[in-house]
């Protein structure tokens, strides 16, 4: 078979899906007929999306394919901020299922042609009259496109109930936007060859439904009533991470904070033993230090006043210079304890390390966050994450030579037989 | 001993953390640019070659069979990983009825192992399935079989040919009629054609197939070979690493029944992208040899996309190449930068960087072109696992040990949580069930032997070693070696900065050397400048033939003067050499310790003989072999030989060869070999009567290529000497298998010189475990030995105990190591040449352990 279509037909429907998707970003988004769920494959990877739910007849076909679904590795190695909830329903749509009511987008890609006529009826009653998505998208052949596929005759698939021209179509698609207020556009995929494309048209004919304004659920509330309706058999359901979760959040965020605090040390150290060797260059980082030095009280001071962060204290443009200083100045050794920490203040990760801002969204939030987090050291008025000092100490190498122990055990018992011969077999 | 010889001397068990070699499944379509020569050669592993000499007729029937068949859940074939269908056992007579032994003491013992229960009359039934008309398209194929579901049952599996079922079909012949998408009307035949027991190889497979289901539906991500849980990571946040607990599992058929090998894997994941990596590399390199760095660091890492789960190894960098150029999509050009955009919304924001390539291993289809290599966005990879230097950096790996190193009790404890998880999970359940199958809820018991402790030989004086700590280095004290050469004439290079260093390791060398009976002058010292070249002047200067050995302290762990001094000793002036790191000796509690280790690597250094066990065989030579893999330069792999040339074990032979390109690394060693027999007539006025080679570094899926090239390349070899007995054992110490024990009712590490050869060995295989080493922390491992080839007649036994007995003779470690010392011997050799030398060593040094 050659290829009468490139990409592929269905991949052409799927683009259209995702080239939609991409122009509207509908944040619930629901396919009716998902089979074996390579539209919502691809669809989840438009993270505008929070709510991707998919229903089909034949849950086998669902079962086989939904774990492609999961979230990747590098979704849960990097979460991000967008939110994203993956549902699968056996079901059929024919029936109302309240889980479905509300979409932004619902699209049922090659799908009424399966329906006989009353079951269509029906499911324009549900999509439409029930779910009362904000747009439908419905694809189904164009019966005119047939006489152009070698060796078909009868419809594209044994299973299709009917298959409409474009004029059967249209008077359908406008009937339902009558009873249901909205409007479609008609459009499709798959040309017809050159100089056919008027009296073809396209091979997919897809009609694309907006729900009207103002009529926002004048055709709901007869079923408001009868909410919990839930026919449909959830089959699978994962929610990925986010950073909107407070849990993730915070794992992110304190293991951000403890990489940077630990950094912070480590240049700091490295910082004080060159600093012994080269007095000049520390002179003349002093000298300029002076003109910015944050106190611990300053510090405390912002904290206090809410505000933001000393970074809104330096002109924009000083802001490395500014960070380079403060890091330098206000990080300490935290004595009298028999082993040393080092005091890194919060605000100073917070000016270091745009991803710690990023993710606390205020110093004061910064520090209710990793206030009561059993993984991170904080010191006593909470303005600074404290990190164990060590001097680089060599390990116990040559602990094995101290053993001094002989503490035969039971099995050891075992003695070294006499000389034996091995060669006599 | 310096820091760095202590890092190695052991033999790191690298990569049990870090995931497999790449892709080797089949994928969807990476971008692909157009395909090169070098492609061609990509997934013609040596695994792929025709059945061996040792093959019966029945299972040469089983494996063809096996061969045919493409299972798979993503239509792949895979790579046999786990060397099954080679069955070595048959053709050695003196073990077929038993393979055991019989010294030792009976030990009780845990194993990670969980039997496979199924119906006892369970088979699995394969069918031909025929269709008429033809049709061409597999895919086509499936859905109309498939729409016979009524007929098939739920649980099905087809590749286009073959359909497995685990139940029978009501005739012999089924017919049934399918209707395609265009009305064509299809005939299909299913016919029965094998009744497949359970242990079959394709039953084996169909086990491992559905439990890597299972492992999904306990919502595992697979990374590599294993599965591994996202929810439930550990953050080693100080130095920004993510570990992933997971499982390593196997299903196999082993002694007496099938089982799953399971073990708890750690997968070391970094949320920092590679183009991130480049970037702070660069900036660290201020734009000096920034490509070769960069190849040095990234070659060979294991990465993730960002936009699927699979993850590439990294064999190259193309520096013209930007996300903008373009690659053929179907008929179209498309730019990597737009592909990504369409295909998974990404954005791509540096358009500058280059890309990396990845070899996809694919099986090549006849007739299609071969793939070409992957191109890798760096943007879009996550980098896993450790590169080098973390692995060298002390206080990574032991931040790392405290989170994935498991004593046998938490060890076991995670086994058994996994099991009773798969127990609990109804979704898993009904998979199961589907097939017929279950698991043992408990771990597997059986019982091992433990081997008495082996008594240690120095000349006349003999002592016994505490069998559970199996270390020796305080019974050594004050014992004089066999025999040493006494060091006459000897440098000793130190910076200006060490001189104080230098003068108290002269004075404690004098202290220890006297009582170990090594007898020693007066060093000349010399002391240089801190630098690489004046480093090497110094020695170029200094170094004349005379000269029995050097000394040289080291500033710092910097590499290059290391490097520089054994290139410079091995290649062009062969002469043995020490060098010391200066802080190891700056501690004074240390030194004596220190200055005893030194002292003791040079004596073997230039040929001395420390201690010896006793070992009941005459006219005897052993051989150790291991191969080195080099990532970086020119990606040359080096075989090292190492073999015996007296009868107490204390002197070898020792030779390296580079492999070339295409070359498979025996045919080098072949020349090494008879080499070592020369100079064993040399030593002996005889040739050995009996040789039993250990060969290490073979790989999962590289058993066929031991078994059938290299045993006869060994036997050409050596034929020429009136054939002397010949045993050949793959050694190998990455491996799953664990065992505990109760002691003191607490589940402990076996002690050393434990013997296990039942239950967990492999049927087809003359094999065994010994755990040889004592470990202080964390569950010991234990080493596989397969005898491949044996005409030496010897008991399993006596192969088992000669076995433990030399992995007492690594000179370098006063205690048991995990290998035969042979092995270990060659590991050190290829490291040394694969990292510092990169050339044959001089031929001077071949009869000296020169290192060490």
């Amino acid at each position: 078979m050659n290829p009468l279509f490139s990409p592929a037909l269905h991949q052409q429907r799927h683009q259209f899906v995702i080239n939609f998707v991409k122009m509207k970003k509908p944040k619930m988004v629901a396919d009716l007929g998902c089979n074996d769920c390579k539209l919502l494959k691809q669809l989840k990877f438009h993270r505008e999306i929070e709510l991707l739910v998919g229903v089909d007849i034949n849950g086998d076909v669902i079962k086989k394919k939904m774990r492609g679904l999961a979230p990747l590795s590098a979704n849960y190695l990097q979460p991000t901020c967008d939110q994203l909830c993956v549902e699968l329903y056996q079901g059929s749509v024919t029936q109302r299922d309240a889980r479905l009511r509300g979409f932004h987008l619902v699209t049922c890609i090659e799908l009424i042609e399966h329906l006989t006529l009353t079951d269509l009826d029906h499911f324009t009653a549900v999509v439409f009259g029930y779910m009362t998505p904000l747009s439908v998208i419905i694809s189904t052949p164009n019966s005119e496109y047939n006489a152009l596929l070698p060796g078909l005759s009868g419809f594209r698939h044994r299973d299709h109930k009917f298959e409409w021209n474009r004029a059967e179509f249209r008077s359908w698609a406008l009937k339902v936007c009558l009873k249901y207020s909205y409007k479609v556009e008609f459009t499709g995929v798959g040309e017809a060859p050159l100089g056919m494309q008027d009296s073809v048209g396209f091979c997919s004919q897809i009609g694309v439904f907006y729900r009207l304004e103002g009529c926002t659920g004048c055709n709901v509330l007869p079923f408001s009533d009868e909410e919990d309706v839930s026919p449909y058999t959830l089959l699978y359901s994962v929610k990925y991470p986010s950073l909107r979760d407070n849990n993730t959040l915070r794992r992110v965020l304190v293991s951000e904070v403890l990489y940077w605090a630990e950094q912070l040390k480590n240049r700091w150290m490295e910082e004080k033993s060159s600093d012994r060797n080269y007095n000049s260059t520390f002179s003349l980082t002093e000298e300029r230090a002076e003109g910015f030095n944050p106190t611990h009280a300053a510090i405390e001071g912002w904290l206090a006043e809410g505000m933001d962060g000393p970074v809104g204290c330096c002109g924009t443009g000083d802001v490395d210079k500014c960070e380079e200083m403060l890091w330098r100045n206000s990080l300490k050794l935290e004595s009298g304890t028999g082993s040393g920490y080092i005091s890194i203040p919060l605000a100073v990760l917070w000016s270091c390390c745009p991803k710690v801002s990023e993710l606390g969204g205020s110093l004061r939030n910064l520090r209710h966050l990793l206030m009561d987090e059993p993984h991170v050291n904080m010191s006593q008025d909470g303005a600074a994450v404290l990190v164990k000092y060590q001097e680089q100490d060599e390990e116990d190498d040559d602990a094995y030579l101290e053993d001094g122990e002989y503490s035969e055990a039971s099995w050891c018992s075992h003695g070294v037989e006499p000389e034996e011969d091995w060669e006599t077999v | 001993m310096t820091g760095r010889a202590r890092a190695r001397s052991r033999g790191r068990a690298r990569g049990q953390e870090t995931a497999a070699p790449g892709v080797s499944k089949a994928s969807e379509p990476a971008p692909v640019p157009a395909p090169s020569a070098e492609a061609g050669l990509v997934g013609r592993g040596r695994q792929k070659r025709g059945p061996g000499p040792f093959t019966e007729e029945a299972a040469l029937q089983i494996s063809a069979g096996f061969q045919q068949m493409k299972l798979g859940e993503r239509g792949g074939r895979r790579r046999d990983f786990h060397d099954t269908g080679i069955n070595t056992r048959q053709v050695m007579e003196h073990v077929k009825d038993s393979k055991t032994g019989s010294s030792g003491a009976v030990i009780n013992l845990t194993a990670n192992y969980s039997r496979i229960l199924s119906r006892p009359e369970w088979v699995l039934f394969q069918y031909h399935v025929d269709f008429k008309p033809v049709m061409d398209s597999r895919r086509l194929r499936s859905a109309l079989l498939f729409q016979h579901e009524e007929v098939l049952g739920p649980a099905r599996s087809f590749d286009g040919a073959l359909l497995f079922l685990p139940h029978r079909l009501h005739n012999k012949e089924t017919v049934v009629c399918s209707q395609t998408r265009n009305g064509e009307n299809v005939q299909i035949t299913i016919t029965l054609t094998n009744e497949l027991p359970p242990t079959s190889p394709v039953c084996i497979q169909f086990y491992n197939i559905i439990f890597r289901r299972i492992l999904r539906i306990l919502n595992m991500q697979q990374i590599g070979r294993n599965y591994y849980n996202p929810d439930d990571p550990l953050e080693i946040s100080q130095h920004s690493l993510t570990i992933w607990p997971g499982y390593a599992t196997t299903i196999l058929r082993y002694e007496s029944s099938i089982m799953m090998c399971m073990d708890v894997s750690h997968k070391v994941l970094r949320s920092e992208t590679v183009l991130s990596f480049m970037a702070n590399l660069e900036r660290k390199c201020q734009g000096q040899n920034y490509h070769e760095m960069c190849e040095k660091e990234l070659v060979g890492l294991i990465v993730l996309t960002k936009y699927n789960n699979k993850t590439y190894r990294i064999d190259g960098i193309a520096w013209d190449h930007t996300p903008i150029n373009t690659f053929k999509k179907g008929s179209a050009d498309i730019s990597f930068k737009d592909y990504y955009k369409n295909q998974y919304a990404l954005d791509i924001k540096d358009a500058n960087q280059v890309l990396l390539v990845s070899h996809v291993k694919k099986m090549v289809i006849t007739g299609d072109a071969p793939p070409g290599p992957a191109m890798l966005v760096p943007e879009l990879c996550y980098l896993t696992g450790l590169t080098d230097k973390m692995r060298k950096d002390f206080t990574i790996m032991k931040d790392l040990s405290a989170h994935t190193r498991l004593n046998p009790d938490q060890r076991e404890k995670r086994l058994t949580s996994f099991l009773s998880n798969i127990q609990r999970n109804a979704e898993a359940q009904t998979e199961m069930t589907k097939w017929g199958l279950s698991f043992d809820k408990q771990l597997l018991k059986l019982t091992g032997r433990v081997l008495g402790g082996e008594r240690l030989f120095q000349g006349s004086q003999w002592y016994d070693y505490n069998p559970q700590t199996a270390d020796w280095s305080r019974e050594m004290r004050g014992l004089s070696v066999i025999s040493s050469p006494p060091l006459n004439c000897w440098l000793l290079f130190h910076t200006k900065r060490n001189s104080s260093e230098a003068q108290s390791l002269l004075q404690s060398l004098n202290k220890v050397s006297a009582p170990l009976g090594i007898r020693m002058q007066r060093a000349t010292v010399i002391e240089y400048e801190d630098h690489a070249l004046t480093l090497l002047r110094a020695l170029q200067h200094n170094v004349s033939p005379q000269i029995q050995m050097v000394v040289v302290i080291l500033p710092n762990n910097n590499k290059d003067r290391y490097d520089t001094v054994k290139k410079y000793l091995c290649l062009d002036c062969p002469t043995p050499s020490q060098c010391v790191v200066g802080r190891t000796l700056s501690r004074p509690q240390a030194l004596m310790t220190v200055a005893t280790k030194i002292v003791l690597q040079m004596a073997c250094k230039m040929g001395g003989e420390l201690w010896s066990v006793e070992i009941p065989l005459k006219q005897l030579m052993i051989v150790g072999i291991d191969c080195y893999h080099d990532t970086t330069a020119g990606k040359r792999s080096i075989g090292a030989l190492v073999a015996s040339l007296n009868p107490t074990m204390s002197r070898w032979y020792s030779k390296c060869v580079l492999q070339h390109q295409g070359q498979e690394i025996m045919d080098g060693l072949k020349t090494a070999l008879s080499g070592a027999l020369k100079d064993y007539h040399k030593f002996n006025n005889c040739l050995p009567a009996r040789i039993i080679v250990y060969r290490d570094g073979v790989g999962d899926g590289q058993l066929q290529s031991v078994v059938n090239y290299e045993v006869s390349q060994i036997m050409d070899c050596i034929s020429w000497n009136c054939k002397p007995k010949l045993s050949v054992v793959v050694v190998k110490k990455r491996i799953s298998s664990r065992f505990f024990t109760y002691f003191q009712d607490r589940l402990t590490n076996p002690p050393p010189g434990t013997v296990i050869d039942t239950e967990v060995t492999r049927p087809e295989w003359y094999d065994f475990y010994i755990v040889s080493q004592a470990v202080r922390s964390g569950s010991v491992s234990p080493t596989h030995y397969n005898v491949v080839y044996d005409t030496s007649g010897l008991k399993p036994d006596h192969m088992q105990r000669l076995t433990y007995k030399l992995c007492h003779m690594y000179y370098n470690w006063q205690g048991i190591i995990r290998v035969p010392a042979p092995c270990q011997y060659a590991h050190k050799l290829a490291f040394l040449v694969g990292q510092s030398i990169h050339k044959q060593p001089n031929a001077q040094l071949d009869d000296f352990l020169f290192y060490l």
